[in-house]
């Protein structure tokens, strides 16, 4: 029964709290006037992100919780506003006086605390880490994040579907077709319709683009964190390459906007040929890799995630499968008769992270010249009906959750549980028996969102 | 290593490809010149997110892949912005990071610049107004050159820091 989001709804009288899990949905109403909740962390830790949030972002009071800062809110933020209640109608905030965050740290002597972020030094997102150290060794992390929150699920109420979509595919850059397959499915929902095996093909097709691109920039950053850039170049060359197939496919780098009920023309023979290239080079680059005994010094034993922690923290995605979870999104009769085979390591370090990579990056290709096939096929929409949808993709990070509720045709609640939401909180886990110089290696191992967790 | 070695001879420089336009020899070459004049030599770049989606951190990490290889034109991104000459801010700038945006720019030693790369600065993305996000940046900020795209491609970012170059 693997937890997998905890959110709120307003309601005209009421909220609504919904618990997901994989098998089952749980319901609960609170009162306006005093909305108070029981914890679910003590059972299901990474149940307390999704509490604080909507602390923060309803202002329900969770009784019993031990960690009760705010989360989304940080230092300047106006106290006592709820953003996402409907009654907030405000376009602009002042900032309040400067409060304090207290951190966890760990007390004693000659430990000290290492404070890094919000910016890093290097082309990446903006996110804080503060370490607990004892010399070189980590004794506690704790990551902080929402530097990037954009309001984005106030921002789409009150929206249609389609004025909403531009919206939804650029709430994370690299995982754009993920969250636009979500879209897609709550789509057909709504208009109770049901998708041509040509149309899902494709759109398959570029979910498994995305994730090849998004592992071979990996491929390469992961060894470049522990020293060898040669892998960057080799990878980036790669990754280059793919993009810009991409962007022959779809008319965009990122495939903005690709996902649509209409199929357009592709080169299937260039594409052919693209693939097998691209296998060559994935097979030379595992051999060589392979080979190099430094760098597997660094990977190995390095950033453990163990298993029982990887099901207590229900982590998700390529970080879940490296320490032994069977779960994949994919594991279906359409992706299994497609060649689907879900990547599986035991260490749970980050070079079992590194080998998932690898293996879906294979099973990828593979996946993609069986989706690939000329088509012109187009689904005619019909007319949205209210309700509440819920749907699932597995995205290159891990399973990623959208559900919009419809309400007289416009959109009354948006929300999506990015597969980083889940993982960030298992990350601290990893840091037990490692150094700091390390955490560059083991964070961009699990190569988590910061767009996607922060909304 | 001797396996990567024989790959590397056989494939030799792919930086030049003869399929990205003669345009783009071009831009590399004024940019060149450029940086080496108003610069000397080395133009030192901090990237700054302040609530975009990664797509445009993407575009700037492609330009040190082998097809573009910006570095060889005297331009870096650096680690810290004490290090830098111009800062190139993506995102809506949204609340949480407001501060820590003026705060880097602050440590940029003077003369300095700031380029916003993407839609999301100047509020053209499809992102709306709303009270979590605190762009256009114009109103913060002085910026003086926009790179516009959502995301722009690495050919477009090498654009607009030659026209930024020219600007100076």
């Amino acid at each position: 029964m693997r937890f997998i989001a905890r959110f709120c709804k307003e309601k005209c009288d009421c909220f609504e709290i919904v618990s997901i899990y994989e098998e089952h949905i749980e319901k609960e109403e609170i009162s306006k006037e005093s909305p108070r909740i029981k914890t679910l962390a003590k059972k299901e830790p990474s149940a307390i992100w999704f509490e604080r949030k909507m602390q923060d972002d309803f202002g329900i009071i969770i009784e019993d919780a031990f960690d009760k800062r705010p989360l989304v809110h940080q230092e300047r933020f106006p106290k006592e506003i709820h953003p996402l209640r409907k009654e907030f109608q405000e376009s602009s905030l002042q900032e309040a006086p400067y409060l304090q965050y207290k951190y966890e740290e760990i007390d004693g002597d000659g430990v000290f605390q290492v404070a890094v972020g919000p910016i890093h030094a290097g082309i990446i997102e903006p996110g804080h880490f503060q370490f607990s150290q004892a010399g070189e060794e980590m004794l506690h992390l704790e990551v902080r994040h929402f530097y990037k929150n954009r309001g984005i699920e106030k921002m789409l109420e009150g929206k249609t579907l389609q004025d909403a979509k531009p919206i939804i595919e650029r709430i994370s850059g690299n995982e754009s077709i993920a969250y636009q397959i979500c879209y897609r499915d709550i789509y057909l929902q709504a208009t109770k319709q049901k998708l041509p095996l040509a149309l899902q093909k494709r759109h398959a097709l570029l979910l498994e683009l995305e994730r090849v691109i998004h592992h071979l920039t990996d491929i390469g950053f992961i060894p470049n964190d522990a020293g060898f850039g040669a892998a960057l170049s080799f990878a980036s060359k790669l990754s280059e390459d793919a993009r810009r197939k991409m962007n022959e496919l779809t008319g965009h780098r990122f495939g903005f906007g690709a996902v649509s009920f209409e199929n357009s023309f592709i080169d299937t023979v260039s594409f052919h040929e693209w693939l097998d290239e691209l296998e060559k080079s994935v097979e030379f680059f595992e051999d060589w890799i392979i080979d190099i005994p430094s760098l597997w010094d660094r990977f190995d034993t390095t950033g453990i995630l163990p298993l029982k922690k990887a099901v207590k923290y229900a982590s998700v995605g390529v970080v879940a499968r490296a320490s032994g979870v069977a779960t994949d999104r994919r594991i279906n009769p359409f992706y299994l008769e497609h060649g689907f085979v879900m990547a599986s390591e035991v260490s749970g370090d980050v070079a079992g992270r590194f080998k998932v990579r690898l293996q879906e990056l294979k099973n990828s290709i593979l996946m993609m010249r069986n989706f690939l096939e000329e088509d012109d096929t187009k689904l005619e929409v019909t007319d949205i009906c209210d309700g509440e949808y819920q749907s699932f993709c597995e995205s290159s990070i891990g399973e990623l959750f959208m559900a919009i509720d419809i309400k007289d045709g416009v959109i009354e609640r948006f929300f999506v549980r990015d597969p980083s939401f889940m993982n960030w909180q298992a990350v601290h886990i990893m840091m037990r028996n490692d150094i700091i110089a390390d955490f560059p290696l083991i964070n961009k191992s699990c190569d988590l969102s910061y767009a996607g967790n922060d909304l | 290593m001797i396996k990567f070695w024989n790959k590397r001879v056989k494939l030799g420089v792919i930086t030049e490809k003869p399929e990205l336009e003669e345009s783009l020899k071009k831009i590399r070459k004024e940019i060149k010149e450029s940086v080496k004049k108003k610069f000397a030599g080395s133009l030192a770049i901090r990237m700054v997110d302040s609530g975009s989606c990664n797509a445009c951190e993407a575009e700037c990490n492609a330009l040190s892949n082998p097809y573009f290889d910006l570095e060889r034109l005297g331009i870096y991104f650096v680690a810290s912005p004490r290090h830098a000459d111009v800062m190139l801010l993506s995102g809506v700038m949204t609340f949480n990071m407001t501060p820590h945006v003026k705060e880097a720019y602050a440590q940029i030693p003077a003369p300095k610049w700031i380029i916003s790369i993407g839609d999301c600065p100047m509020m053209q993305a499809p992102f709306e107004k709303n009270y979590a996000i605190n762009a256009p940046v114009t109103e913060h900020l002085e910026v003086t050159h926009h790179i516009a795209g959502c995301p722009p491609n690495p050919v477009e970012i090498m654009e607009g820091i030659l026209e930024f170059l020219r600007k100076i």
